[in-house]
């Protein structure tokens, strides 16, 4: 059946969303590349264009005279069972273990999936109370498990060496300091609330009475030494998120990558979803103030954007509204805008005191903190929605200037480096203090899992144990002990830190376990021995099934923090905000430069995660490193375009970086995402990006001012996926205010063309047990499930957690930066990110006028709004894409699923062709079997792996296919692939079903057991998934929402996925509220 | 003009043909015979490392499948043994049968050292078949039906062609395989073993009603009231003993076997 799809004209009055500002404003660089889908043969570089049809035949006739080679008889396959039986291996069924993965400051509670041994899948920890969702760094962890450029030998100044030489090494350092009782060793560690870390430690001081320990994290802050003089030693404030209902954030990316210890994200997002009208106060408001777009300002009801340096005028402006005048002078030096934003804003906080809350993001100055606190306390925060929690002791630690000062001071013999930061990297001045370090003859023994730069020039290098290889403990934000159990036993024979730290005491050796004499029990680790030592303590004694018990559930019940009984003391606060200097207002000579942990790589710890490398920014869609955020006014002042290298130099120090346009970002200001700029560190995260650090004099010195920037005439090509696979804006994202809700709540359903087309039918609703002469066996729907989805985009942040999962759960390759620039991502799950504006143009023109006027204003570039939406297959019921198929390799099955055999299809590609939601992804290569980062050299021809086919090299990485999920197919070059609702979970589920019923009749799966995994992952609980047959099923349930609608629904394809429209909830009284989420009946 | 062409190519178009058709016909015969799994895979009976009777284990002695294959009903993968399980029997200081045994030399060893018996595959499903042993041996699938009588080998030979076609003829048709739970694992079952008034009551037991049944049986309209009826009704239409088909229909309808014929059943 031809189908003729009559789109609506585009509308002419009408709000819109756009992903650029190349888009908005029609720029020629946007148009050109416009429905270009693949964009294959059109994008190929001067040099492949040059290797054209000669050497392509070259390589061709090659590979046709091995093909004879492969045999035609059937290889011998051998079946190696286990000799001895191994408890609770069932071949073929994954077992899952509860773990917890140590996060600086914190802890994100998992559990595992465990194929014959090998952890395959993470995913979040729900029975412990901090559990739900996680976000991508713990999505992606595993990869780090089984990355092949990991540290595998220790070193010496750079060359491998033995374990026994490296062993006999931290002997001698331990005791040379026993002879001095410590004199001369000192220990960095990073930010944790390990017990038995922090145990450990203390024995040290015992140990080694003169020993000195630091404290160091590349991206850490002010907020612990603050907490300490404010609020008391040990305090820790812990944001309930359920209770709070006003938010105003200060720099604080609580829902991206600058978490604040409290209550999971989901208990935010739980107060966004509204499905029958209320009341203004019965929805959470969240304000925020920041230089840049953040997740955080984009799930804001009203953001401003605002130099960083101004943030402590903003801070001390809300004091003193709040009658707090500590910070008079920084206030006076806030705009008028800025105050006249603050002043509707803290009105709304007073009114609601006692669930009103305000975060200062952990990069904040010292002063902002104090503040803040000073602030919640006279809003009531503490004590209703932040709990004040007594921490357990920590031994003292020295900051960063005296571990300089010491070194500087030739105080130190030893330094044993067990922070996960990288001391020669990301070091203010990592350079001298590298230089510092040899000059003193002070010897580094550094403990990491990347071959980074420290690792390589240090005296001693100890390859770190992966967290799912060792022994562990952690307390999550709110105290709860929770264990860290090896899932695998070390892959190259890593020591944990707490290992390391018992190898100076002289109670372990590190490296590969020796062999008992025969028939003696295996001695028992160390570190195992430790955490039970630890464990005891904190239970009250080491009964063994509360033992077993913590280990089955991941943590110990009941262990959380008491609250603590602390106050205020306004009198340090003040203190600390009169010694604040006012931070003064960029301007376009003096720019400012903002350094922020990155989406992909964080500070730098993940560099060679290829997952998280991928997972495009979401904010800048930018893959694979790092640009300069440059505002859309000052981009424009400048003459930029994307790629265009700029020259930033301050602090005396100039860096040369790629830039990169960013709506909602505030001029004269620029941000820099941490962490790249990594030499060395391994095929993928060698040699990417730019590296931030450089900038920085002091270790919290995250906001650079009076920079000076040049522009270069070169142009990099970026690797962003944005403008790839367009939706030609079609009323794809619906959004309205509570106001518009209440006044219509079926607003979503009525927008663009939805309210001109009849309802659409599903195919399978009303048949559901339905006997009749046409479906005379009857039964047939009433067991048959019908899976559908529905994905709020109310709670939906827009992290990229659901992408990584569904990576980690399909075996989805990585196809390197090359492949994205050329739209190749394989992600199933595309995160749209659009950005929206209400009113355009110099004359402020509202939505319902004529759109191609002129141009936006910097001022409305910079309010622009921004929204999410994740976008998979849609398991459309009337699928274009089988119709095309002629091999019948997509096609649907009768529990409603747009199915794919990979085995059969052929790679004509007709199927993403005929998809109006571009959710098909095509495998141009063997990602798999290749690896796409390296460059290969064959017949006199240097090219990227992939373009040498089958003489190209096969991975050398073969560690990687232990991640590999054994329930889902590797794809292999050739075979389109997308989504199919985890199709291997389903089918688990309901194998399961059957055995458990045998030969009984309930073949139903139980309500909401089964779960895909973007669903597992998402920390916002956005994703629901279930069975549409199941009238109890929860995803039933969402879809019955008024804001339900369904993406491009007059086409007719009937897609099982539907979306809630988002609702944001602004405050009347806040300037530009008439702007916000604007619901138009037309978009564009 | 001279005759360039002899006289007897005046038949030669005739007889290419014929000679085309009849290759045509041989290659297509033999590609559909030899090209199939039928041909490649059945009767495949590789030596294995350990001489392994099947025989001697499963047919004279007895044992139960799952005495070895023990994951068969928990898992999709049917488990081949730990080297743990054969020294439960062949161990010393174990059961110590034919502990000494040079046929158990490579059982010793691998007990010793740690490394694994390897055992040559003999049913290799390809790598995008995801088969699970656990949804058939639960639902009224033997062992038989796709291994073939192990317990009669002495070597382990391919028995079935276990291609696609196979696969689904039965999942089209699953009532000509299907058998009572308890029979799973027995390789001799014949349908004519089962009690025709103790099956009947088995389904009755499930609370399965008479009419239901009655009406697989001997089709739309006919009736049984109670056990006895349903046993007459069955000897009427069946025969005196109980057939496959009769099993086979009334454990499709009554336990709801509805084999998949969706692609993601076996793809994923």
């Amino acid at each position: 059946m031809k189908r003729n799809w009559i789109h609506p004209e585009e509308p002419q009055n009408a709000k819109r969303y756009w992903r650029s500002t190349a888009e908005l404003e029609r720029r020629e660089s946007f148009l050109k590349n416009l429905g270009r889908e693949f964009p294959a043969g059109d994008t190929l570089t001067p040099e492949e264009a040059e290797n054209g049809r000669r050497d392509f035949l070259k390589i061709m006739g090659a590979s046709v005279g091995l093909m004879g080679l492969a045999s035609c008889r059937r290889p011998i396959t051998t079946i190696l069972p286990y000799t001895q039986h191994v408890e609770w291996m069932v071949p073929g069924k994954p077992v899952l273990f509860a773990t917890t993965m140590p996060r600086c400051g914190g802890a994100t509670p998992l559990v595992v999936t465990v194929h014959e041994g090998r952890p395959t899948h993470l995913s979040g920890n729900p029975l412990h109370p901090l559990g739900g969702g996680i976000d991508s760094f713990a999505q992606a962890s595993v990869l780090d498990l089984y990355d092949p450029d990991r540290s595998q030998k220790p070193l010496g100044a750079g060359k491998a060496i033995s374990w026994a030489k490296a062993n006999e090494l931290i002997a001698a350092a331990a005791a040379d300091a026993k002879k001095s009782s410590g004199a001369g060793l000192g220990i960095v560690v990073g930010a944790t609330t390990s017990p038995t870390y922090l145990r450990l430690l203390g024995e040290i001081k015992t140990a080694f009475p003169q020993a000195k320990l630091y404290g160091y994290e590349a991206v850490g802050g002010d907020a612990q030494a603050v907490n300490k003089e404010v609020l008391g030693a040990g305090v820790k404030p812990f944001v309930k998120f359920s209770k709070a209902m006003r938010i105003l954030a200060l720099d604080c990316d609580f829902l991206g990558v600058d978490p604040v210890a409290g209550e999971p994200i989901k208990e935010f997002t739980k107060h966004r979803a509204k499905e029958t009208k209320a009341a203004e106060n019965d929805m959470n408001r969240l304000y925020v103030l920041e230089n840049r777009y953040t997740l955080t300002g984009g799930m804001a009801d009203h953001r401003k954007a605002i130099p960083a340096a101004l943030i402590p005028a903003a801070a001390a402006l809300i004091a003193e509204q709040l009658g707090d005048a500590s910070g008079k002078a920084l206030a006076a030096s806030a705009p008028q805008a800025l105050k006249d934003w603050i002043a509707p804003a803290v009105r709304d906080l007073i009114d609601n005191k006692g669930t009103a809350v305000v975060l200062a993001g952990s990069r904040c100055s010292a002063e902002v903190h104090a503040l803040v606190a000073s602030i919640n306390n006279a809003l009531g925060a503490y004590g209703s929605a932040i709990d004040l929690l007594q921490e357990a002791p920590k031994p003292d630690m020295g900051d960063f200037a005296a571990l300089q000062a010491d070194v500087s001071g030739g105080q130190l013999k030893t330094l044993v480096s067990l922070t996960p930061a990288s001391l020669f990297y990301d070091a203010p001045d990592a350079a001298a203090f590298a230089k510092l370090i040899t000059e003193k003859g002070v010897k580094l023994v550094h403990v990491g899992s990347l071959l980074n730069s420290t690792a390589l020039h240090a005296a001693v290098h100890i390859p770190a144990a992966h967290y799912l290889e060792a022994w562990g403990d952690v307390r999550a934000a709110d105290g709860s002990y929770s264990i860290v159990q090896p899932m695998i036993a070390p892959l190259y024979d890593g020591a944990s830190e707490n290992d390391v730290l018992l190898a100076l005491l002289g109670r372990k050796k590190l490296g590969p376990a020796e062999k008992p004499a025969d028939g003696a029990a295996p001695a028992e680790d160390a570190g195992y021995t430790a955490v039970r030592d630890t464990f005891a303590q904190v239970a009250g004694g080491l009964d063994e099934s509360k033992w077993n018990f913590t280990l089955r559930d991941g943590f110990l019940k009941g262990s959380a923090y008491a609250r603590a009984n602390a106050s205020v003391n306004a009198a340090a606060a003040g203190t600390i905000v009169s010694k604040a200097k006012a931070g003064a207002s960029p301007s376009d000579e003096a720019i400012e430069v903002v350094l922020v942990p990155s989406s992909g790589v964080y500070d730098g710890r993940y560099i060679n995660n290829a997952w998280l490398q991928e997972a495009p920014d979401p904010i800048t869609k930018l893959t694979w490193e790092n640009a300069a955020w440059v505002g859309s006014a000052t981009f424009k002042r400048l003459g930029l375009e994307d790629g265009q290298h700029i020259a930033i130099r301050a602090n005396g120090v100039e860096i040369e970086i790629p830039a990169i346009e960013a709506p909602g970002h505030v001029s004269n200001s620029i941000t820099i995402p941490l962490g790249y700029g990594q030499n060395n560190v391994g095929t993928v995260g060698g040699e990417k990006g730019v590296n931030g650090y450089v900038m920085r004099r002091l270790p919290g010195q995250f906001v650079i001012s009076g920079a000076k920037v040049e522009v270069l005439g070169t142009v990099a090509e970026l690797a962003i996926t944005q403008t790839q696979n367009t939706m030609e804006g079609r009323a794809v994202y619906r959004e309205g205010t509570l106001e518009t809700f209440n006044k219509d709540t079926e607003f979503a359903q009525k927008t663009g063309m939805d309210s001109h087309i009849p309802e659409n039918i599903s195919f399978y609703k009303g048949q559901v047990g339905k006997k009749d002469t046409e479906n005379p066996d009857g039964f047939d729907y009433e067991t048959k499930h019908q899976w559908g989805m529905s994905i709020d985009l109310s709670k939906c942040i827009g992290c990229t957690a659901c992408i990584v999962a569904c990576q980690s759960e399909n075996n989805i390759p990585v196809v390197g930066k090359n492949q994205v620039r050329k739209g190749r991502l394989m992600q199933w799950i595309r995160m749209d990110r659009y950005f929206a504006v209400a009113k355009t143009g110099i004359n402020n023109v509202a939505q319902e006028s004529t759109w191609a006027e002129d141009n936006p204003t910097p001022e409305q570039l910079e309010n622009a709004e921004m929204v999410h939406q994740p976008l998979a297959c849609q398991q459309c019921e009337a699928a274009p894409c089988e119709t095309v198929c002629p091999v019948n390799a997509t096609v649907h099955t009768d529990d409603g699923l747009n199915a794919m055999a990979y085995n059969r299809c052929i790679g004509t590609r007709y199927c993403a062709n005929n998809c109006p939601y571009t959710a098909r992804r095509f495998n141009w290569f063997d990602y798999n079997k290749r690896n796409p980062l390296v460059e290969t050299e064959k017949l006199g021809i240097k090219a990227n792996n992939l373009y040498f086919g089958p003489l190209g090299e096969k991975r050398e990485d073969e560690s990687i296919r232990l991640q590999r999920n054994p329930n889902v197919t590797v794809r292999m070059r050739g075979v389109m692939e997308k989504c199919t609702y985890c199709v291997q979970r389903l089918e688990s589920a309901k194998i399961l079903q059957k055995q458990v019923q045998r030969d009984s009749k309930n073949f139903r799966v139980p309500t909401d057991s089964v779960k895909t995994a973007c669903q597992q992952s998402c920390p916002a609980d956005a994703i629901v998934f279930g069975d549409l047959a199941d009238a109890k099923s929860s995803v039933n349930i969402a879809k019955a929402s008024p804001r339900n609608y369904q993406v491009l629904k007059y086409i007719g394809t009937r897609p099982r996925t539907s979306y809630l429209a988002r609702l944001r909830n602004p405050n009347k009284n806040m300037p530009g509220a008439e702007n916000i989420a604007v619901w138009s009946n037309n978009q564009y | 003009m001279g005759n360039f062409f002899p006289r007897w190519t005046n038949w030669l178009p005739l007889k290419v043909g014929i000679a085309v058709v009849f290759i045509a016909l041989g290659v297509s015969i033999g590609v559909a015979y030899y090209f199939t799994p039928k041909y490649t895979r059945v009767g495949y009976e590789p030596t294995q490392p350990v001489p392994f009777s099947h025989k001697i284990h499963a047919g004279q002695l007895g044992l139960d499948c799952r005495i070895c294959h023990s994951f068969g009903e928990a898992s999709g993968h049917s488990n081949v043994p730990t080297n743990q399980t054969c020294f439960n029997c062949h161990g010393q200081g174990k059961g110590g049968i034919r502990a000494a045994s040079p046929k158990l030399e490579l059982v010793q060893k691998a007990h010793q050292t740690g490394q694994s018996i390897p055992w040559v595959k003999v049913h290799k499903a390809p790598d995008y078949v995801y088969f699970n042993h656990s949804a058939h041996v639960n639902r009224g699938v033997s062992c038989v039906s796709c291994h073939g009588k192990v317990n009669e080998m002495e070597v382990v030979r391919h028995d079935q062609p276990q291609s696609m076609g196979w696969c689904l003829d039965c999942h089209r048709n699953p009532e000509k395989n299907l058998r009572p739970l308890d029979h799973i694992t027995n390789l001799n079952f014949k349908p004519s073993d089962l009690k025709r008034a103790d099956f009947y009551k088995g389904l009755l037991d499930k609370k399965v009603p008479s009419g239901e049944i009655a009406e697989v049986i001997g089709g739309k309209g006919a009736k049984a009231d109670d056990l006895d009826a349903l046993v007459n009704l069955a000897e009427k239409t069946f025969g005196k003993e109980v057939t496959q088909k009769e099993v086979g229909t009334q454990l499709k309808k009554h336990w709801q076997i509805q084999p998949p014929e969706n692609c993601t059943a076996c793809h994923r």
